[in-house]
């Protein structure tokens, strides 16, 4: 095929599939662009986003006339398609395009930001003036070709998001769908939600690297209603991942289909637990969550460097058990968090917040990292074009340890354990922090007894640390949807956690009076 | 300028017309947006952004389907739009997916809602670095700041909408924000942090930069050596700035998609007393200079006011006309303008000299509600309330109970909305509430 991308794009939009694509056309994408470039053999994602390597250096010149210490151009398109699945029928569709240029300049600990959604030269510059007015240094050196950095290889799909047609999800939606209302006659409403996305980001940096990354996500959301006598309860499953349309087994969609179904009919038996301290097991899995608010939030490096975390001055000091270890890696093939490089254009790792119970490394994107003398952790995330890039986590698990999970139930006298959960928050100053228990049972006398429900459960980060007193060797991350916010950006991450007990936490619930 | 959006609009009806839609609402938005943050001392980020995006929504053979999109190259946009249409096309037929009948856009009211301010337009960076200079400085002012971050976040949005129906409108609108969030030293490692923002159409509505900072800092000073309060029932004052989201949450289900899609604990209330009859909530969007007025929704239905809850009594839902249809009610708008919770007549001290002894939540740490049943549960922070006077501050405790008991539970409501949010609540006091801590 000798179809050019841009005009390729210009026939059928930016790439989204109404059906599936007959594969002489799938033939034209991405992966072969190489070939056909314009008079220079570009980089593919140059060609996708109608630039080239004098255009970039050109912008990038601009953007830092005024000095910087560092700088890039991220350029993203991102392809969002949903399909919403109710009352027995697909009936609404949408989809979304973003497409657009982040031009930031770095001079020590200040940034200087602007965007741009038309590609065109005068439209760059003008963004680039803009973002370079918070500097007022003399001019630095910027690069006049940016050589491209190995692409990496996390999330490869062999079939594009954009080749995969409504015809191909369609009946995935309503298989799941029959599969829910067949599981429990008591089930009276289905809903399921569809999210697929194709994301390509290029980073040209002021070092002269190119950085480019072709990212899939995808979502599948079921939310199950039943009714017994006058009683309605609600409740919901989901999976998630950088995966492409052939995850989706049937095996995989069935296994979710029960925990939703599940998840929603013990809820019918379910009660609030009594309220206030107590021992809690947080089983493994979804149960990451306490990592992400507990610590992880507050490890991240700009909190640090302006020295607003609980955790700021504890570097290097025992924070918990020597069983535990709690780590950020963005290496993790396909997980939801998984990256291959940051939004800053690094090459993300695995980070080790808390080794062995000694607090070891903070999460670092280049302003912290420049600050602290260290190299930058590949942490640096940004929600989109619209904003620059900050530590973020990607997927946050904690090591397996030295008990089992049967040794830890048996151990608890009067607590609960948690299983499900809809969401969490931290205070970073104070270190408190809670999660939202959808789900979970009562532990009476070292034996899960009674169903619980609709819990919020409270803590205090460091404190919470010092008192895991067990943790199992049964760690595995969670495949749920989660998203992490923070100061109004929101990043996909995952988590992951071995079976482990806090000796006492705060349980919200009713009065035993 | 705004001509230009109207144009964009109606040509993208015009393409997904000609692509075999029967019906098609377009709207096209543009937007500045500036943010200028200061801390300790110095500039630490200057943003200043354009953009814009055209979303359309689309009718063909009986199907539905919406899209949107920051590529507005025109052959780029054509192509998209086919493809809005082709993607219709593949999905299946629904009865209810129609384009909002003409008749709602009738009677749209011409009130000045007056919510743009050209010296929002034409500000400057001196001005805005003042600001925040001016922040900085009274923010600065107690020995135990490490730090505090303050914030200037101002901009203009324009939009126009064209439905293939008959329907023009188009809304403009500026905002300026200022604001500060205050790190404190406390006892060992832990921080003490709060912060104060006020906002609005017009500059002149916003309080003077140096109170901004002062109250910024006195909330941030009385969070100092907060410990965990008591495992008790009692009652909890909700302070006015943090009542808006507890009313936001007993809202959560108040809307037609909930109630037909079975997930929302006010289906079998409406119409009955389901609260305390001191409880009120009206939706008004036409609130001059009001933070989410508007007169018209994104259905083009035209704006009115309308009651939710009176005196405790559930008078309406929000209802667009999709779930409308499906679930035989008649639409009102399926998006909320601003909210007025009616005041009552206690004063904030009043308000602790009732209530004698109980809980003051200040704010609210995660923690979620059940839209299908009510239940909640949330973190909190505040103080103890003891012998009619503000306590101890308290945090790492959590409320728990049911949204609908609760509000039946509402015994005084004060005089003092907080200005500063779309939902305009006054403090709140309930009786007999499950707290957790110690």
């Amino acid at each position: 095929m000798t179809i050019k991308r841009r005009e390729f794009l210009g026939h059928v939009a930016a790439g989204s599939a109404v059906l599936s694509m007959p594969a002489f056309l799938s033939a034209c994408g991405i992966q072969q662009a190489t070939a056909v470039g314009d008079t220079t053999p570009e980089n593919p994602f140059m060609d996708w986003f109608g630039v080239d390597q004098a255009t970039v250096a050109r912008v990038m010149s601009e953007l830092t006339a005024n000095g910087a210490d560092a700088a890039d151009l991220y350029f993203q398109h991102r392809r969002t398609n949903t399909l919403m699945l109710e009352d027995g029928i697909v009936s609404s569709a949408r989809s979304g395009i973003e497409q657009g240029v982040g031009l930031r300049v770095v001079i020590g600990d200040q940034t200087g930001y602007a965007f741009t959604e038309d590609l065109a030269l005068p439209s760059m510059l003008a963004a680039a003036r803009t973002a370079s007015a918070i500097a007022s240094r003399s001019r630095v050196v910027s690069p006049q070709a940016f050589s491209p950095k190995h692409m990496g290889d996390l999330y490869t799909t062999s079939v594009p998001w954009a080749d995969v047609g409504i015809d191909r999800k369609l009946p995935l939606l309503k298989f799941v769908e029959s599969k829910a209302k067949a599981l429990d006659a008591a089930v009276e409403k289905v809903a399921v939600y569809w999210a697929d996305q194709d994301e390509r980001v290029m980073i040209a940096t002021l070092e002269g690297s190119l950085v480019t990354d072709h990212r899939p996500m995808t979502r599948v959301t079921l939310t199950v209603t039943a009714k017994k006598g006058d009683e309605i309860q609600s409740g919901y499953s989901n999976i998630a991942a950088r995966q492409d349309f052939n995850w989706y087994t049937e095996e995989r969609l069935s296994t979710m289909v029960k925990e939703a179904v599940d998840r929603t009919m013990i809820l019918f038996d379910a009660r609030r637990p009594p309220a206030g301290e107590m021992p809690v097991i947080l089983a493994a899995g979804a149960s990451g969550i306490l990592l992400h608010e507990a610590i992880g939030h507050g490890m991240e490096a700009d909190f640090n460097r302006k020295g607003t975390s609980i955790y700021s001055d504890m570097m290097g000091k025992k924070v918990a058990e020597p069983f535990v270890t709690v780590v950020d890696q963005a290496t993790i093939p396909r997980e939801r968090g998984a990256l291959n490089y940051d939004d800053e254009g690094n090459k993300t790792g695995r980070t080790v917040m808390v080794e062995n119970g000694i607090l070891k490394s903070y999460l670092h994107d280049r302003i912290s990292a420049r600050q602290y003398d260290l190299k930058p952790t590949g942490s640096g995330r940004r929600q989109s074009y619209k904003f620059a890039p900050m530590p973020r986590m990607t997927c946050t698990f904690m090591e397996d340890g030295p008990h089992t999970r049967d040794e830890i139930i048996a151990a608890v006298d009067y607590g609960i354990i948690c299983e499900t959960y809809t969401n969490g928050q931290v205070q970073i100053g104070a270190g408190d922090f809670t999660f939202y228990v959808k789900n979970g049972w009562l532990i009476e006398k070292g034996k899960v007894t009674a169903p619980i429900k609709d819990v919020n459960i409270i803590g205090n980060g460091p404190e919470c640390l010092k008192r895991i007193t067990m943790v199992a060797n049964d760690a595995r991350l969670d495949t749920g949807g989660w998203t992490c916010g923070k100061n109004g950006q929101r990043v996909p991450v995952s988590q992951g956690i071995p079976t482990v007990l806090v000796s006492n936490m705060t349980v919200g619930g009713e009065s035993v009076s | 300028m705004s001509a230009d959006l109207i144009n964009r609009a109606t040509q993208a009806v015009e393409l997904a017309r000609n692509a075999g839609a029967q019906d098609a609402w377009a709207t096209a938005s543009q937007g500045r947006d500036v943010v200028f943050e200061y801390r300790d001392g110095k500039l630490e980020k200057v943003k200043d952004t354009t953009s814009r995006n055209l979303a359309i929504k689309v009718y063909a053979a009986g199907r539905y389907s919406s899209h949107r999109t920051t590529d507005l190259k025109p052959d780029r946009l054509k192509g998209f739009i086919n493809e809005a249409v082709a993607i219709t096309r593949a999905l299946e037929p629904d009865e209810y997916r129609r384009i909002t009948p003409a008749a709602l856009f009738e009677n749209r009211p011409g009130d000045d809602l007056d919510l743009v301010d050209a010296n929002v337009e034409t500000l400057d960076r001196d001005r805005r670095v003042n600001w925040c200079k001016a922040i900085d400085e009274v923010a600065h002012g107690h020995e135990r700041v490490i730090s505090a971050t303050a914030g200037v976040y101002d901009g203009t949005s324009t939009s126009a909408s064209a439905s293939s129906n008959g329907f023009v409108g188009e809304r403009r609108s500026t905002y300026c924000w200022l604001g500060t969030q205050i790190t404190l030293k406390d006892q060992g490692d832990k921080r003490a942090s709060d912060s104060f923002y006020a906002g609005g159409a017009h500059i002149a509505d916003l309080p003077d930069a140096a109170m901004i900072g002062k109250t910024a800092l006195e909330r941030a000073l009385s969070r100092l050596d907060s410990r965990k309060g008591p495992t008790v029932r009692t009652s909890m004052l909700v302070d006015s700035r943090a009542a808006a989201s507890l009313i936001g949450r007993l809202l959560r289900p108040a809307n037609a998609r909930s109630v037909q899609q079975g997930r929302s604990f006010w289906a079998s209330l409406i119409g009955e007393q389901a609260f305390s009859d001191k409880l009120t909530i009206i939706d008004d969007p036409l609130i001059r200079r009001g933070l989410a007025s508007r007169h018209y929704d994104g259905e083009g239905i035209s704006a009115k006011v309308l009651p939710i809850i009176e005196n405790g009594v559930i008078r309406n839902i929000y209802v667009d006309t999709y779930y409308g249809r499906k679930g035989d009610m008649a639409p009102t708008t399926g998006t909320p303008s601003n909210r007025r919770i009616e005041p009552g007549r206690y004063s904030l001290p009043e308000l602790f000299r009732e209530v004698g002894d109980g809980v003051y939540v200040t704010s609210w740490l995660g923690g979620n509600a059940n839209a299908t049943t009510g239940d909640f549960s949330l973190g909190l922070r505040g103080h103890m309330i003891e012998n009619g006077e503000i306590g101890a501050p308290v945090s790492e405790m959590n409320v728990t109970g049911n949204l609908r008991d609760l509000f039946g539970r509402l015994e005084l409501v004060g005089n003092d909305p907080y200005p500063y949010s779309t939902t305009l609540a006054p403090s709140l006091v309930f009786a007999g509430v499950d707290f957790s801590g110690v």
